[in-house]
């Protein structure tokens, strides 16, 4: 039998490989009875929880915690996790929702748990009221979230490139700048007479959005969707207002797309000298940016006079299989101290009233950014601001206007033909 | 053993007639469910606003003529034949000129059809992720090479069609370079010792033997790019950092593309079906063209 | 291959080590920067050295907990070893029955063969796939990635072509009359003669299988990737990173580029033979 020994060993490959193919490399390693639980936890941008996470397998042997964090939201994050919700697989045991990702999902209170099972009732006191009522399904039988962070407004500048400029570099000079728009501008135009290679603003995304939500409150407290739920982009003032000011901006901009990596790039090559900064965006800047960079940035007012951008909540999916673990683990990662500890990591601005008020968030100076009172700026008025009401398909239409901003900064559109291609594009998305 | 003949003649019999069948099933059956169900039930998928939780609508042929209205699905047809000639006709001429190169006596002839082979051996995603290094707005050597500061290559059609052109060039070229070599050198000699001793040159002799006795070579090479080429996907998804949009305004964005974003995006499963049955047409049809072209290169024989 | 062919001119040869140096560039470059630290990053003129933070580098992609690359890798062994496997088998298989067999419908198959090349099938039917691993609840499993690709008619064509040629029907004949089996047959003179057609197919389905994009991006997650999807990822999240990013591609790149080494020769000629037919 010449080839009996290769049929053997042939045979010995194929058993191996089909063994292999079969016991799959996934992240399924549990048993029910009482084995290691694998908890999954899907974030995105910079949530602050690597040492809350590491604090929690600790205090709770037999849990493992995987993370998932996708940088990019809207084009990466968002469409994966309403595919994972779809399906019924694939999703993580904890999810985060940004605000306008929960907005669209409250009607489908049916795929996430009720966290009212896990206790969640007696947690109310942890929130500001209007953060926990948001996290309610529209029938209000449920509670499907719980909140993160609330975005209050900033402006982060660059000390050093504003020195370079012969501009002040002290905070409040620089707040004094800028009490309006036009005057971010004037001063923008200054900088980049002095600067030749650094762009005054990142790009249009973050601008545009601290803008509309600015904007928003003075136009019937809502953007895209009426509070009846009818498309209106092309009639609400504060759209038009936002788009205008973005585009007017254009030429002092460096045009990257948030949370693209030519934008984390751009924090390392000096790309730019300022972005509108919600409280979490300073997390993002410090990842982005890295120790090279420690003690540049600075935080100013913004200009326009506040505001409310983002901001998320925690859910858990249906599909997960080990729910009650998995809603500990949010309940634990929204409480007053974790609040504490993500504002301290990535200045994930709390929600809740005891954390706000608590010296640690009240009094923090920012080390990374030149020992601002993120405190003082940030959590001094984070108890008066109010959600802006963002309607269902309100991700959807935010990614075309932010699309459209980047073609115009391209020189791709006129400002003109990009407003009327993103009414256009925007009705067609919700619809 | 005598009394077992019949049976073994009737074992042979049967080895004879349905071991062949035996033999081809194992691939029919696969293909059957991996291959032709799949492609069958798109048609299905397409005839319906599908959602996968269950709620599924029969809605007819409103798929394929919303598609027909819908200028993104045209921008992204327009993309994919705009590369698809970018990448092809540049690197068909280039992988001939290679193999003319490659058909000389020399030494180390191996190391240079390696060498010509390496970029296959390449991952798309690899190589992608290196060019889109290289054609960096704010860094990249291009920029720095060119002299073109600042050109932000992603920014319009025709910059980023040649990004992406040029990946695929790149990958592809040596490959065929080395289909039409081995055509070259299946030529017979004394062709050219014929057309030497009539006093042709041998730019001449290249035009009037090599391409024409090429010419299946030619055909195969242009079928294939043709197929690859129209459902380009991998190059343009990663010359975004993994956005199937396909740029700001979708100025790259190809068919292969938008079929995935509508799918796997929008989760408009039927939509998305439709978009892959026009992505077939269009491949038929162009294959088609291309292959009636190409046979009347150089002439009728 | 006579060495009658006209002699190249210097010309030709400065040609050709430009376009050999145009095709090594970019990969070797690769491997450079893998082998640097980040201060390299918008350096101009790009360095051409290697430096000495490879290492470091590596250390850096195995704690990157977000790519999964450790896993991405293994992920990817599986799935092209099992793959090209199956194809390799059943492509011979086939290819001799088409080859050397004779029976009814056989041509009417082989046309039918013919055509589905034609096909890109997993781009076409990427949809109506995706929705039967939803169903069988496969999604983000090893098998939804491996089954669309056990066969392809590539494969079965090419092993027809070789079979054609390189197997004498002398030698099938004779061995019938010895009374051996079909299958036995196909042990004992088939596979044997096969053996350089099989190699060239394997090599060219492992590296295709290891390659794969779309529909591994359509039906896994990024906690369980192959090593495209993991360097995908790798990129878009740490894209200014770039030397992380070069490593994890050089990584990825490295068993094609080692198979290359051993049998770039074969894989040339198999290429070269094939297009002949």
């Amino acid at each position: 039998m010449k080839f009996s020994r290769k049929t053997a060993a042939f045979a010995a490959v194929l058993a191996g490989v089909l063994v292999a193919g079969t016991a799959c490399g996934g992240s399924d390693d549990e048993n029910a009875s009482g084995g290691d639980i694998t908890l999954t936890v899907d974030t995105f941008g910079a949530f602050g929880y690597e040492e809350l996470f590491t604090q929690y397998e600790a205090a709770h042997p037999g849990i493992k915690i995987e993370h998932r964090n996708e940088k990019e939201h809207e084009k990466v994050y968002v469409p994966k996790l309403l595919q994972y919700l779809e399906t019924g697989s694939g999703a993580g045991d904890v999810v985060a929702l940004e605000e306008g990702v929960l907005t669209s999902l409250r009607g489908q209170a049916d795929k996430f748990i009720d966290f009212n099972g896990y206790g969640g009732a007696e947690l109310e006191a942890n929130f500001i009221k209007w953060k926990y009522d948001l996290g309610k399904s529209l029938d209000g039988k449920s509670l499907m979230a719980l909140g993160t962070d609330v975005g209050g407004l900033a402006m982060c500048y660059r000390t050093d490139l504003f020195e370079k400029a012969g501009l002040p570099t002290e905070r409040d000079e620089v707040s004094k700048l800028w009490p309006t728009w036009a005057d971010y501008s004037a001063t923008g135009a200054k900088f980049q007479d002095k600067v030749a290679d650094t762009k005054f603003v990142d790009g249009p995304a973050a601008l545009y959005n601290a803008i509309l939500s600015q904007e928003a409150p003075k136009n019937g407290n809502y953007t895209y969707f009426d509070n009846a739920g009818a498309y209106v982009a092309d009639k609400n003032p504060a759209v038009k207002t936002a788009f205008d000011t973005v585009n007017g901006l254009k030429d002092l901009s460096a045009g990257l797309k948030a949370f693209t990596p030519e934008w984390q790039t751009g924090f390392k090559k000096d790309s730019f000298a300022t972005m509108a900064c919600p409280a979490w965006m300073l997390g993002v800047i410090k990842e982005n940016s890295g120790d090279a960079y420690a003690g540049k940035w600075d935080v100013a007012s913004v200009p326009g006079g506040g505001g409310n951008w983002g901001g998320s909540y925690l859910a858990v999916p249906k599909q997960s299989e080990h729910p009650k673990e998995a809603a500990e683990l949010a309940e634990f990662l929204t409480s007053p101290e974790s609040q504490i500890a993500a504002f301290k990591a990535v200045n994930a601005l709390p929600t809740s009233p005891q954390a706000l008020a608590d010296p640690q968030v009240a009094d923090a100076k920012n080390d990374y950014f030149n020992d601002a009172p993120v405190g003082k700026i940030f959590a001094a008025g984070a108890s008066t601001l109010q959600p802006v009401q963002l309607g269902v398909e309100n991700v959807s239409v935010r990614t075309v206007f932010e699309d459209i901003l980047i073609a115009i900064g391209q020189g791709q559109l006129s400002a003109g033909e990009g407003w009327t291609k993103a009414i256009e594009d925007g009705r067609k998305k919700s619809e | 053993m005598k009394q077992n003949r019949p049976l073994a003649r009737a074992a042979t019999w049967f080895d004879l007639k349905a071991a062949p069948y035996f033999l081809v099933s194992p691939y029919f059956i696969l293909f059957a469910i991996f291959g032709l169900f799949p492609l069958g039930f798109t048609v299905w998928v397409s005839l319906h606003d599908w959602e996968l939780a269950g709620d599924r609508e029969w809605i007819g042929l409103q798929n394929y003529t919303d598609l027909v209205l819908d200028p993104d699905f045209w921008n992204s047809v327009v993309n994919t034949l705009g590369m698809f000639v970018m990448a092809t006709v540049p690197q068909l001429l280039l992988a001939l000129m290679l193999a003319n190169a490659l058909n000389k006596r020399m030494r180390f002839r191996l190391l240079f059809r390696l060498g010509v082979l390496v970029p296959m051996v390449t991952s798309i995603v690899a190589v992608a992720v290196v060019f889109g290094q290289l054609f960096a707005r704010d860094y990249g050597a291009f920029n720095w090479l060119l002299g073109t500061d600042g050109l932000d290559w992603k920014a319009e059609k025709l910059t980023s069609w040649t990004a992406i052109s040029v990946m695929v060039d790149w990958r592809w070229a040596g490959y065929n370079a080395l289909i039409y070599l081995a055509a070259m050198q299946a030529i017979p000699r004394d062709l050219y010792e014929a057309a030497s001793i009539d006093g042709a040159s041998s730019r001449r002799q290249f035009w009037q033997i090599t391409i024409p006795m090429l010419k299946p070579a030619i055909i195969f090479t242009t079928l294939t790019s043709t197929i690859g080429g129209l459902s380009l996907f991998t190059e343009p998804v990663m010359f975004a950092q993994g956005d199937v949009g396909g740029g700001s305004l979708g100025q790259f964005q190809t068919i292969a593309m938008y079929m995935y974003e509508m799918a796997f995006r929008e989760r408009e499963y039927g939509y998305a079906s439709a978009v892959a049955w026009m992505l077939f047409l269009l491949i038929v049809l162009v294959s088609l063209v291309s292959f009636l072209f190409t046979r009347r290169i150089g002439g009728t024989k | 291959m006579k060495d009658n062919l006209p002699k190249a001119t210097v010309l030709t040869r400065i040609a050709l080590g430009f376009a050999l140096i145009l095709s090594a560039f970019p990969i070797y470059w690769m491997f450079i920067i893998a082998t640097r630290g980040n201060d390299v990053v918008g350096q101009v003129p790009p360095p051409l050295l290697p430096g000495g933070n490879l290492g470091e580098n590596l250390e850096r992609l195995w704690d990157m907990r977000d790519a999964n690359f450790v896993l991405g890798l293994t992920n990817s062994a599986i799935i092209a070893t099992t793959v090209t496997v199956s194809v390799v088998v059943l492509s011979s298989l086939a290819g001799f029955a088409f080859a050397k067999l004779r029976f009814k419908g056989r041509d009417g198959l082989l046309v039918t063969v013919l055509l589905t090349m034609a096909v890109p099938l997993q781009q076409m039917g990427i949809i109506p796939l995706y929705i039967m691993m939803v169903k069988l609840g496969w999604t983000d499993q090893l098998q939804a990635v491996i089954l669309p690709f056990l066969v392809n008619a590539f494969g079965v064509f090419f092993m027809r072509q070789y079979a054609e040629q390189a197997i004498p029907d002398e030698l099938i004949e004779a061995a019938r009359v010895d009374g051996c089996s079909t299958l036995r047959i196909y042990w004992s003179i088939v596979l044997p003669a096969l053996r350089p057609a099989i190699a060239v197919l394997g090599l060219l389905t492992f590296m295709q299988t290891w390659n794969e994009f779309i529909w591994p991006m359509a039906v896994l997650t990024q906690s369980n990737p192959t090593v495209q999807l993991s360097l995908s990822n790798l990129n878009g999240a740490h894209f200014q990173d770039y030397t992380l990013v070069f490593t994890g591609t050089a990584l990825a790149t490295l068993p094609l580029i080692v198979i290359f080494i051993l049998f770039g020769r074969q894989i040339v000629g198999g290429i070269m033979e094939g297009a002949v037919k």
